[in-house]
């Protein structure tokens, strides 16, 4: 059976698509699918140049002598510490069987003419010689963590791992396995610690760095190998889940998943580091002797006990008191039974109590050893001992069958086979004798190494062909396109991602190579071939590291082969004047290029393009120039507009207008690199807002939301007002703000802030939590009963805010008064219609950090505060994650009014 | 893809040019070709039809229009990004001599306003508020939200409002959380604001949409971006209960009551042909405007209602382009109930980025707009400006609409065809291509194919004539090339291409 891959040759896919098909109507056991170099599949090389690079990734030259291609060819694993990576379960499987185990894998089947029996005898031996070379830790799988998998998941799809391997949907089906990288099935084969090893050093086990290095950090590489081995199953005692955030709110708000794993038992020291505000929900099967009722015992804060799916406890958390003392009863039932416990670790003096009692079991907490996380038995892995006879075996079944030929770090005997020049493409591993290694390889794979042999070692490239192969055969083209060589395929652009999306395409794509010789110096290319360098971080794709063997000759390639028209630079007569023109123009009075671009590690004002103080030091100054007159000549997507449209400038007052000089210019000021003066404008414009004798509004994002409505006061004091939540969010005096499209902030001093929510609550308990719009409470606060409704101006354009609660209008005021001394203060009048009387709620009339009553009995200080309850109202601290001020209000029908004054 | 209408308020909002930088700027400069694609080369002909009038703008005056009313006194309104209401006296006289009073501050940004029985309604980032002045003193004192009930708290997340349809209903865009996702209530949705403050959610998967209004039959229509799952800017159909192409908004269906969300998603690196077919819902774009060649980020767009006094074009959408400033204009009709149509070109060499147009009393079309800190390119050199495009009476020979018929099109002209010229079939080039439907970003044009003219019928006037065409594509752009078209007189056509977007083929029984 064969599977598409080279759509390059039209002729052969109509085949290709009638093997599809016939292969669809059998059942798949016996298929080997053909391996898969997806930059060789859509590159545009030449056939021969196409077999050649099979020739290489295959390593015919292992044992057929070719010099011309003995370096470039590609190594195969080094196998010395097999035994610590790979389960020798896995290790076994794959020497018998390698192309069932691993659709796909360039591993040839060396044992096509034995017996099963005698493959399995093989396999057998073999692994027992490679796990005895293991001079390091024993394999051993470990826990897979649920909640870094989620990460890792999108990681794998962001960072850059979809480009060669397939992309998965959330089930983990791949989703492009023809075009794609094969992986297997790595649960199978990889524990944790020597995936996350292998992802961080690839190039130890895999010389070549077709695997290659993405330079991720160490929680990144944690979160991508619980991914990709997710479906580890390690027997244990319970699984955990832990959360993180406002968890007195329950796990359906404002909380975060912060990990998972296996844990012995509900003792919360076994888990480590659980923070105040965390959330754990233990899951596993409790094994019962004798059948009957069981009592548990509990002390904590909130949470619920579910036994085989029935809930028995169910006590909602608050951060506003301490822990609880219950005991609950559930019927068990002998052997078997479900468990969930979800513990809220939140409020005074956080703990967690559990202990049960029940016949023949005395009250105690629950022992591990009748705990599990699965009903059903899970394998326990037992490290494999090496058995030296069978060892021994290995050893002489791993020379004679050639296996040193590829694994050369093995010290074992090699043969000789015929040289390369010469071979019959007819014979051998691409005939059809069973007795030669069996690579799986389709027709048209067959036929273009036929193709290239004969002149395998006549090394007559072009430079040109040799940058075109390393980029093929690494695949460089599933990221970057160069002149039509390869580029990103249609099904795998959406994964390509950025965090600039002002910057369109270019914000998520990596750049085009097409000219990239004549585009960068030679030693930003070095940096970043071969030392990590990066300038675009607004790229969630990272640049890869493939080794200096394997990309090295491509610094001094790409410059050979890349050419571009010569700039004859400007005379430039005074230096000096020169910089300070470039200076000029970078500025927002200038052409402003730190409108989008990033400037000395300060961000721009929007797009986040490019920092500009490295310009020099990576690009050709040729380059610069003939960018600078017409960028969308090499990003065919660029944003960047021209500003020498046609050759003219649009500046004709610097420099006289001359467009060589200018561009020189802003080069000479760039290459002070980041001893450059920064340009004008370079910190965040702004435009203030002033108040004269009326008042002044403004409204937008900011201090108070993105409803948020600023108002400025003639006394000089000043509010934010939440449209969204109907509270007041901020007080301040002084200056009032300023104001950028769509967004203000307030200037000025003496800041009171308050903490999010809406103004009035129906407390069913002094311990539920005060309402606020989270992130995903879509429908807050209509839900509430809320509804804003606008505002009107008195004749000092004074704003009377206008909201519902319920079937209650309120019109809110505040004015700007003096008091005694002179000091300007708010007093805020909220007039409330009720067309009936209405039951008791609370009016949180501030928050803050330390509240306090105040010697008269009316005055509260609340941090820099004194607010002043009119009218003589009694309000109430609730104590918790803010410390609020609570006034109960019990409207009658008709008209009430509440008047207070905030001093500060 | 290089610009497109969100460019220039993405994530954080830019800051707009300072007057005195922008008087700097050399006017006359010639285009950037390269960068914004080629002119239509048709300014200098287009002036002898429709002339562009200046409206002067005070210097103190912080200017960025981004909405237009027409008073019942017979001024003119301009709601701006600053979040300002001006009323413009003068605007539209010749020489206009404008007074601007300031009617209302410390709004966020309008793009929506609609007067109606005394009070401006204005739709701003945030909700859709009336304002009125109650006391007659000339500037609003009540501020009535109707809602604010859709989700905004991210800065990219656009509301465009329409005029009041004829129940009094408001009807807002909204665009989602960026390109790609919503994160709040009814991004990616259009919803309708009662005169008594309900909010109806009416169809799902808008991207960024741009101005909403209503055509001859009162059909709600949107502008949209090019973007993902958007090949080209387009013109849509707001259709109550349909789904316009993008499924990031698939998730507020939970919250819209009878309302149920599709059964299936779009497929990526497909074809509009093929997944409307899938998914039922999916409502095709009602015009497609070819990327370049018919604007880059089409923005605010009216419905040409002057009974002639702006030439032959009655009942025709006339739409704004920000990034090209220039204007364009629009016919639909309705075919099997689903509502295609062309494109045309009409005016180009407009000063600055074209946020939005109002057509006049006096049947002149005012276009204003205004560029970002030269963030992003806009062909226009203003960095802001209010215009005017007055007809001069003469009328230009056009193709004045295009109508499908069962067999081919009906070319309708403003004036009467050279009968000769008009009756060969190789005066008409006809070439179709559409886009690949795709998640990732904008689409290159693709599957292109060559229908061919077998017949054109001249009518007897001379105004129409019939073409039978061999090989209309469904769900294809039809790229009309009349070079080589003359009128009765042996003039050449003002512009000479069309594009005519076929969602649906009628039937031999409905057309004639």
């Amino acid at each position: 059976m064969q599977f598409l891959a080279f759509d390059s040759i039209p002729a052969l896919r109509l085949l290709h698509h009638l093997h599809f098909v016939i292969a669809a109507g059998f059942t798949c056991s016996t298929v080997s699918a053909e391996f898969i170099l997806p930059g060789i599949a859509k590159s545009e090389l030449a056939p021969e140049l196409q077999g050649r690079v099979l020739v290489e990734e295959l390593n015919c030259a292992a044992c057929h002598d070719a010099m011309s291609i003995s370096d470039s060819s590609r190594k195969a694993p080094r196998l010395a510490a097999v035994g610590a990576r790979v389960n020798p379960e896995y290790l076994r499987a794959f020497i018998a069987a390698p192309h069932e185990v691993k659709p796909g894998t360039l591993m040839p089947d060396v044992l096509g003419d034995r017996s099963e029996a005698e493959k399995q005898e093989v396999a057998e031996t073999i692994t027992h010689f490679l796990v005895s070379l293991n001079k390091g830790e024993q394999f051993e799988q470990q826990v897979p963590d649920a909640v870094a998998a989620e990460r890792g998941e999108k990681l794998f799809h962001a960072v850059g791992c979809v480009a060669c391997h397939s992309p998965r949907d959330p089930a983990g089906v791949e989703l492009l396995t023809d075009a794609s990288v094969a992986l297997g099935a790595l649960e199978e084969k990889y524990s944790h610690r020597s995936l996350r090893e292998f992802l961080q050093r690839p190039h130890a086990v895999r010389p070549s760095g077709r695997m290659p290095d993405l330079r991720l950090p160490g929680n990144q590489l944690d979160d991508i190998a619980h991914y990709l081995l997710r479906n580890t199953r390690v027997p244990g005692h319970l699984a955990f889940t832990q959360w993180g955030g406002k968890v007195w709110e329950g796990l359906l708000g404002d909380v975060e998943k912060e990990r998972a794993g296996q844990v012995d038992d509900f003792n919360l020291e076994k888990l480590g580091n659980v923070h105040h505000h965390s959330a754990i929900r233990y899951d596993g099967f409790l094994r019962i002797n004798t059948g009957g009722n069981y009592t548990f015992h509990m002390t904590l804060n909130g949470g619920s006990l579910r036994m085989n799916g029935q809930t028995v406890v169910d006590l909602a958390p608050s951060d506003h008191r301490g822990t609880r003392t219950l005991t609950a009863e559930a019927q068990l039932n002998a052997g078997w039974n479900a468990i969930e416990l979800t513990y809220f670790h939140t409020g005074r003096e956080a703990e967690l109590q559990f202990e049960m009692e029940g016949p023949g079991f005395p009250r105690q907490a629950i022992p591990a050893d009748i705990l599990a996380t699965s009903d059903q038995p899970i394998p326990m892995q037992r490290p494999l001992q090496s058995d030296p006879v069978l060892a021994a075996k290995g050893k002489l079944h791993f020379a004679s069958l050639g296996c040193a030929q590829c694994h050369d770090d093995i010290s074992s005997p090699r043969k000789d086979y015929a040289p390369m020049a010469g071979l019959d493409p007819a014979k051998g591993c691409l005939g059809e004798a069973s007795e030669s290694p069996r690579f799986g390889l389709s027709a048209d794979q067959k036929q273009l190494i036929a193709l290239a042999l004969p002149q395998i070692d006549a090394d007559h490239f072009t430079d040109e062909q040799r940058v075109n192969k390393t980029l093929a055969a690494l695949n460089c083209i599933a990221c970057h396109d160069r002149d039509g060589l390869g580029g990103i395929s249609p099904e795998r652009n959406a994964y390509f991602t950025g965090t600039a999306e002002a910057l369109g395409d270019q914000g998520r794509l990596p750049p085009p190579l097409t000219h990239v010789g004549a585009k960068l110096t030679q030693s930003w290319l070095k940096e970043i071939l071969l030392r990590g360098g990066r300038q675009r971080e607004y790229l969630n794709t990272r640049m890869p590291q493939f080794g200096e063997a394997q990309v090295g000759h491509l610094v001094e390639l790409f410059g050979k082969v890349d050419s571009l028209e010569t700039v004859t630079f400007p005379e430039i007569a005074n230096i000096r004047e020169s910089k300070d023109a470039g200076y000029e123009m970078m500025g927002a009075t200038g052409l402003s290029c730190i409108a989008c671009h990033d400037f000395n590690g300060q961000k721009s004002g929007g797009a986040g393009a490019l920092e500009l103080v490295h310009v020099t030091e990576r690009l050709q100054k040729n380059w610069f120039h003939l960018y600078m007159r017409q960028p969308s000549r090499f990003h065919p997507t660029v944003i960047m507009p021209s500003y020498w449209p046609g050759g003219q400038s649009i500046r004709k007052e610097v420099l006289g207008g001359n467009t060589d000089q200018q561009i020189e210019a802003l080069w000479n000021y760039l290459s002070d690199g980041t001893r450059a003066k920064n340009p004008k404008g370079l910190s965040r414009q702004s435009l203030e807002l002033r108040v004269a004798d009326e008042t002044v509004m403004c409204r937008g994002r900011g201090t108070a939301s993105y409803r948020g409505i600023g108002v400025g006061y003639p006394e000089r004091i000043s509010l934010a007002f939440d449209s969204e939540e109907m509270a007041v969010r901020q007080l301040w005096k002084g200056e009032f703000a300023n104001v950028d499209h769509g967004s203000f902030r307030p200037r000025g001093t003496d800041r009171i802030t308050f903490a999010n929510g809406v103004p009035f609550h129906r407390l069913t308990s002094m311990d539920d939590p005060w309402p606020y719009k989270g992130k995903t409470n879509y429908l807050f606060p209509q839900d509430h009963g809320y509804q804003y409704r606008g505002y009107f101006l008195n004749k000092e354009k004074r704003p009377t805010f206008l909201y519902r609660y319920g079937e209650i209008a309120v019109e809110d005021f505040f004015e700007d008064l003096l008091d005694a001394e002179g000091r300007a203060f708010f007093r805020r009048t909220m007039t409330f219609s009720a067309p009936t009387a209405q039951e008791t709620f609370y009016f949180r009339a501030a928050t803050g950090k330390a509240i306090a009553p105040e010697a008269n009995g009316i005055a509260w200080k609340i941090d820099q505060l004194n607010l002043r309850i009119l009218g003589e109202l009694p309000a109430q601290i609730r104590n918790g994650e803010v410390n609020e001020l609570l006034v109960p209000l019990t409207l009658p029908e008709g008209e009430t009014v509440l008047q207070l004054e905030y001093h500060w | 893809m290089i610009m497109r209408f969100d460019s220039f308020n993405n994530g954080q909002r830019p800051l707009l040019f300072a007057i005195t930088s922008a008087v700097l700027f050399i006017a006359q400069i010639a285009p950037a070709e390269e960068e914004l694609g080629a002119m239509w080369g048709t300014a200098e002909a287009e002036y002898s039809y429709y002339q562009l009038v200046d409206i002067p703008i005070p210097p103190e005056v912080p200017m960025r229009p981004g909405s237009f009313e027409i008073l019942p006194d017979g001024r003119l309104a301009v709601g701006t990004r600053r979040g300002d209401v001006y009323f413009i006296s003068g605007a539209f006289e010749t020489p206009p001599t404008p007074e601007y009073h300031l009617f209302a501050s410390g709004q966020d940004e309008i793009f929506g306003l609609a007067w109606k029985d005394g009070s401006l309604t204005i739709t701003q980032f945030g909700e859709v508020t009336k304002l009125t002045d109650t006391d007659g003193d000339g500037a609003a004192d009540r501020f009535d939200t109707l809602t604010n009930n859709w989700g905004y708290a991210e800065g990219h997340e656009f509301a465009f409002g329409s005029k009041h349809d004829p129940d009094g209903n408001i009807w807002v865009a909204l665009g989602l959380s960026g390109s790609y996702e919503s994160h709040n209530l009814f991004r990616g949705w259009a919803v309708k604001v009662t005169p008594d403050g309900r909010m109806i959610p009416v169809c799902s998967g808008l991207r960024s949409p741009a101005g909403v209004a209503a055509n001859a039959e009162g059909a709600m229509f949107c502008i949209e971006s090019q973007g993902p799952w958007n090949g080209s800017c387009s013109l849509k159909h707001l259709k109550p209960g349909g789904f316009l192409g993008h499924p990031a908004s698939y998730n507020w269906y939970p919250f819209v009551d009878g309302l149920e969300a599709p059964a299936l998603e779009p497929n990526s690196n497909s074809r509009l042909q093929v997944e409307k077919k899938r998914v039922k819902e999916l409502v095709p774009p009602a015009v497609l405007f070819p990327y370049i060649k018919m604007g880059r980020s089409i923005s605010g767009f009216r419905l040409n209602q002057t009974e002639g006094k702006f030439g032959p074009f009655d009942d025709q959408f006339f739409f704004g382009d920000y990034t090209l400033s220039l204007i364009m204009r629009a016919t639909t009709e309705q075919i099997n109930g689903v509502w295609q149509g062309a494109c045309y070109p009409f005016r180009e060499g407009l000063a600055t980025g074209i946020m939005n147009v109002e057509f006049t009393p006096k049947g002149q079309l005012i276009a204003g707009g205004f560029t970002t800190n030269r963030q992003w390119p806009v062909r226009g050199e203003s960095p802001f400006a209010i215009q005017r495009l007055d007809w001069t009476g003469k009328t230009p020979f056009e193709l004045q609409e295009i109508n499908i018929r069962p067999d081919g099109f009906l070319l309708t002209f403003t004036l009467p065809v050279d009968p000769v010229v008009a009756a060969n079939p190789e005066t008409y080039a006809l070439t179709t291509y559409t886009h690949v439907f795709s998640a990732g970003y904008g689409s290159p044009e693709v599957d292109h194919t060559n229908p061919t003219v077998t017949r054109a019928e001249v009518s007897d006037d001379g105004i129409s004539v019939r073409l039978t065409v061999n090989g209309i594509q469904e769900s294809h752009i039809h790229d009309f090339d009349l070079t080589k078209m003359q009128s009765r007189t042996h003039l050449p056509l003002l512009h000479t291409k069309a594009y005519y977007t076929v969602n649906e083929i009628p039937s031999a029984a409905v057309g004639k």
